[in-house]
């Protein structure tokens, strides 16, 4: 059935009181003093309330729809959480020091697994972990010292002795630390609050006055009680808590990895521990008896909020398990990025682990955000200049004179070493953002990297505007010759420069411009009947990359017969040759990957035509729309884009629609299409890791391009269903074929959309 | 439970605009109605902030045999000026039809009735979110022409992610933006 939802964005979620020191108690103001006059306004105000109407509403000019969410209705006890329970009555629904089996310890534990791990996937702390009477007992007042953190706090210790409390206690101290560590390191990096993760504590602080070490300590000594226990406990119950207590201890370890980013394998040590008992702590769930009554959604009445009381996050353990063990093998893995070999291999780790699915949690996400740019320097030993430099020199700029660290020394002013020197420095600092821009909004959640996209779209726009503004004033200064250059287009020679600089810019700004196009698919954005004008738009900007690549080319080309023509010493440079071997090795991928989408997009395209013209994709009547108007919306985020040039509606309309070319044609020139970029698809998966820059992340890169070759196969096979199909059929209008879908996921490869054509009975 | 129910539809459902002086009679029904998909419940103060700005821009749904509340949407029309040039948007936020009377065309009738009127007032655009979830609520929209233009991440406080759709009922003429005057809004 229909189930028109409701649409008030929930404003609510944003509704809580900021960290810090815990809330004074605010003193009424002293209204008894010589400079002021109290006037009882009481009459007057009864007076001017009689003029409203029930129900009018009072606000001033900056009343947002904001504040109406965060009003709150006294006494309305899904509001107010005041108004049914008392704090002191919250106190007394569940006893603390009260003695637990040794299956309950577990059942608790696991509980708190999943809370854990909830909060990971965003939900606030209100609703997951804070709802544990042992979290709260731990947790206020906030303790001072080790000794200060127990379950019971005054009287008698004599609970706190008991082993199975103390086995608690650690794995919680644990827990709670490992937690302050997480929200810090998400905290310090880029993300989104509420959206990615809730960093709100409510005013507890996690244990953060408590050392590391000596939560490590309590740790050991519990797993040193414990273990003395043997005999006592069943074994299988009795390993499964050593095991809970030695997850936290490795836990405390993986958290604290940044401080070897400068040896990768003591960073990588935690998580591999993990990762090795995590299939025993699963199987030993079944032991555990779980005790629900240890956790209170009422707790919300003490945290420092003022949001409306609500559920518990409930969470199955095993997707909660799930969860945690893509988190510790996505840590591992991430460790990898320490291997730098070039900017582009680094490039292609980031894009490719960031497009796992399902993608990395945040904290990973920001944990990898700090690897990469700690401290101001890039992997923890590279300065962003060395970064942007190798980036250039893989491009556009093989060994570049440009590039020559020697032209930092140069003083001479009319040299150009010194204009060299000082033009790339001016670029260096105008590019450093939108660079590192890239890789940071790739570390992003998938909604937010198509959003940024469109956003960082325009500072690439505007870089190009400087980059070829500093290449002219270098070309001029450095006298370069121009060449005859053949466009592949076949407009005829043309005297053409280098243009190093914009060269590298327009590359980028053109990766961003098919990557928001590819998210959209991957999203879920467009519509069926879309995906004709929507790959015919890839296909235009793919294009236009493949011309800009043969451009490059040609310049890479030219530098390698410049270096082989001169005499020089006899002993040349072996950077230089590697250098333009790798530029020459770079072309060539980024030729056969333009090439590939340019055809596959071409292919599809042509499909979603045909499928449209045969009515096998309807289009809604859309009585409130045109075409044009549509046209304008999909296109907004590159309407800044001076080139390549935005297609006019009526381009648009032509190349979507087609409308002179026969169903025919259409099929030949959709098979043509795909069958070239099979072949490309399949250049691309023999290439080695060096040869696809992918050192680091080359099994990742080779899984996408074979999905890349599966889906080519696929589009074959859509195309010769639909044209047996017109073949055999007489009548267009009953074909018995029908057209389905794929969702991203069921697809082979998430940006390529291929049709499953599906006969009719 | 929902669906199952064969009530027959009323021949002749009657729309009418909502006005302050229903609050009374309607509002503990519009409340009522919209609650019932959320987890969390709006204050009342949510309401009024639309309806006693935006009454003109709330249609309800009611059974001509008893006047009963079948279904509401509520909406808001501002200029938005994040964006150059300023627009005047329009934004659907809620939208809500009692189950048994749900998939008989009335929400489709009560959005019409809505971007009518905000077309009448002069909107650029139409706007709204809806659950990832929600694909009859996407078709019903899709239908009439708007369409996705960002996806937003764990948008709802259960988890789940939004579409923003739109709806542009104006091609963007930059040298417009001048005549945009906020006074006319309300």
């Amino acid at each position: 059935m229909a189930d028109f939802g409701v649409g008030v964005p929930d404003e609510i979620a944003r509704l809580s009181l900021g960290q810090g020191s815990a809330p004074q108690d605010t003193l009424p103001p002293s209204i008894r003093s010589d400079g002021i006059a109290v006037v009882d306004i009481t009459a007057k105000f009864s007076d001017a309330v009689k003029t409203l109407e029930p129900g009018a509403i009072v606000k001033d000019g900056f009343f947002t729809l904001f504040d109406s969410v965060a009003a709150l209705e006294i006494m309305d006890p899904k509001m107010d959480s005041g108004c049914s329970t008392t704090e002191a009555e919250v106190e007394h629904l569940y006893d603390v020091s009260k003695p637990l089996l040794p299956e309950e310890v577990l059942g608790i534990i696991d509980q708190l697994l999943c809370h854990e791990m909830s909060w990971h996937l965003g939900y606030p702390l209100s609703q997951t972990l804070f709802t544990s009477f042992y979290v709260e007992a731990l947790s206020t007042p906030d303790p001072r010292s080790i000794q200060e953190a127990t379950f019971i706090r005054n009287g008698g210790h004599d609970p706190n002795e008991q082993p199975m409390l103390q086995v608690l206690r650690a794995y919680c101290l644990g827990m709670l630390k490992s937690c302050g560590y997480v929200n810090e390191r998400i905290k310090s990096e880029h993300y989104y609050e509420e959206e990615d993760f809730v960093t709100n504590t409510y005013n507890r602080t996690l244990l953060a006055s408590l050392p590391t070490d000596a939560i490590r300590d309590v740790i050991i000594e519990a797993i040193a009680a414990l273990k003395s226990q043997r005999g006592s406990i069943p074994d299988n119950l009795l390993d499964a808590l050593l095991l809970r207590l030695e997850l936290r201890h490795i836990f405390l370890d993986a958290v604290e990895c940044p401080k070897h980013m400068k040896e990768p394998d003591m960073a990588k040590k935690p998580w591999k521990e993990g990762l090795a008992i995590l299939p025993a702590l699963k199987k030993s769930h079944s032991l555990a008896s779980p005790v629900d009554e240890a956790f209170s959604a009422k707790l919300q009445r003490k945290l420092a909020s003022t949001m409306p009381p609500r559920p518990i996050v409930q969470l199955d353990f095993h997707v909660a398990f799930g969860h945690l063990k893509s988190l510790f093998e996505d840590g591992l893995e991430l460790i990898d990025v320490l291997h730098y070999t070039d900017s582009q291999c680094l490039l292609t780790f980031v894009s490719t682990f960031q497009a796992k699915k399902p993608q990395p949690i945040v904290y990973v996400r920001t944990l990898l955000q700090t690897f990469l740019f700690d401290a101001m320097e890039v992997l923890g030993s590279m300065s962003i200049r060395q970064l942007l430099d190798d980036d250039f020199a893989i491009l556009t700029m093989p060994a570049h004179q440009y590039l020559d660290r020697l032209n930092d020394e140069v003083e001479a002013v009319q040299d150009p070493r010194y204009a060299m020197a000082q033009q790339m420095e001016l670029f260096r600092t105008r590019a450093a953002q939108p660079f590192l821009d890239i890789l940071r909004t790739t570390c992003q959640n998938r909604c937010r990297v198509r959003r940024t996209l469109c956003h960082l779209l325009r500072d690439w726009e505007s870089l190009q505007v400087d980059a070829e503004e500093i290449d002219q004033i270098l070309q001029v200064k450095v006298k370069e010759q121009p060449t005859m250059h053949w466009s592949s287009m076949g407009s005829g020679g043309v005297e053409s420069y280098s243009l190093p600089l914009s060269s590298w810019t327009y590359l980028y700004k053109l990766r961003q411009m098919e990557q928001i196009i590819q998210l959209g698919f991957e999203l879920e954005i467009y519509q069926a009947d879309e995906l004709a004008g929507m790959y015919w738009y890839l296909n235009y900007i793919s294009k236009s990359r493949l011309h800009h690549t043969e451009r490059i080319k040609s310049f890479v080309i030219k530098r390698v017969e410049e270096t082989h023509g001169q005499p020089g010493p006899g002993n040349p440079d072996p950077t230089i040759g590697a250098q333009l071997q790798r530029s020459l090795m770079y072309t060539r991928l980024s030729l056969l990957d333009a090439a590939v989408t340019w055809e596959l997009s071409d292919s599809l395209s042509c499909l979603y035509t045909v499928l449209n013209r045969l009515k096998l994709i309807k289009a809604p009547p859309r009585p409130y729309s045109t075409d044009e108007l549509r046209y304008e919306i999909r296109m907004r985020p590159f309407a800044p884009v001076g080139l390549p040039v935005l297609p006019t509606f009526e381009e648009f309309t032509a190349g979507t629609l087609q409308p002179d070319t026969e169903i025919d044609e259409l099929f030949e020139y959709a098979e043509r299409a795909v069958e070239g970029a099979k072949r490309g698809f399949e250049a691309l998966s023999k290439m080695t890791a060096e040869e696809s820059f992918s050192v680091g992340s080359h099994q990742r890169w080779a899984a996408a391009t074979k999905n890349g070759l599966k889906s080519c196969i696929a589009t074959k096979i859509a195309i010769s269903a639909v044209a047996k199909a017109v073949e055999k059929s007489k009548d267009l209008d009953n074909l018995k074929i029908k057209v389905e879908i794929p969702t991203p996921e069921k697809a082979y490869h998430e940006s390529w959309i291929v049709p499953k054509i599906v006969p009719l009975a | 439970m929902a669906g199952s129910s064969t009530k027959q539809l009323p021949a002749n459902l009657e729309y009418i605009q909502y006005e302050h002086r229903l609050e009374g009679q309607y509002l503990p029904a519009i409340r009522a109605l919209i609650s019932k998909d959320l987890s969390e419940p709006y204050s009342i103060y949510v309401y009024r902030y639309f309806l006693c700005q935006w009454s003109h821009l709330c249609f309800m749904a009611l059974d001509p045999e008893d006047s009963s509340l079948i279904g509401v949407i509520v909406c808001k029309l501002e200029v938005h000026s994040s964006h150059s040039p300023p627009t005047r948007r329009g934004y659907i936020a809620m939208l809500a039809v009692a189950s048994h009377f749900r998939g008989r065309g009335v929400a489709t009738a009560l959005v019409k009735k809505a971007i009518d009127a905000m077309a009448n007032r002069n909107a650029d655009e139409i706007v709204l979110e809806t659950e990832e979830t929600n694909t009859a609520a996407m078709k019903l929209y899709e239908g009439l022409g708007f369409i996705r233009s960002k996806k937003l991440h764990r948008y709802y406080l259960n988890g789940n992610s939004a579409y923003r759709l739109i709806l542009l009922l104006k091609a963007v003429d930059p040298d417009q933006s001048s005549l945009y005057d906020e006074r006319q809004v309300t």
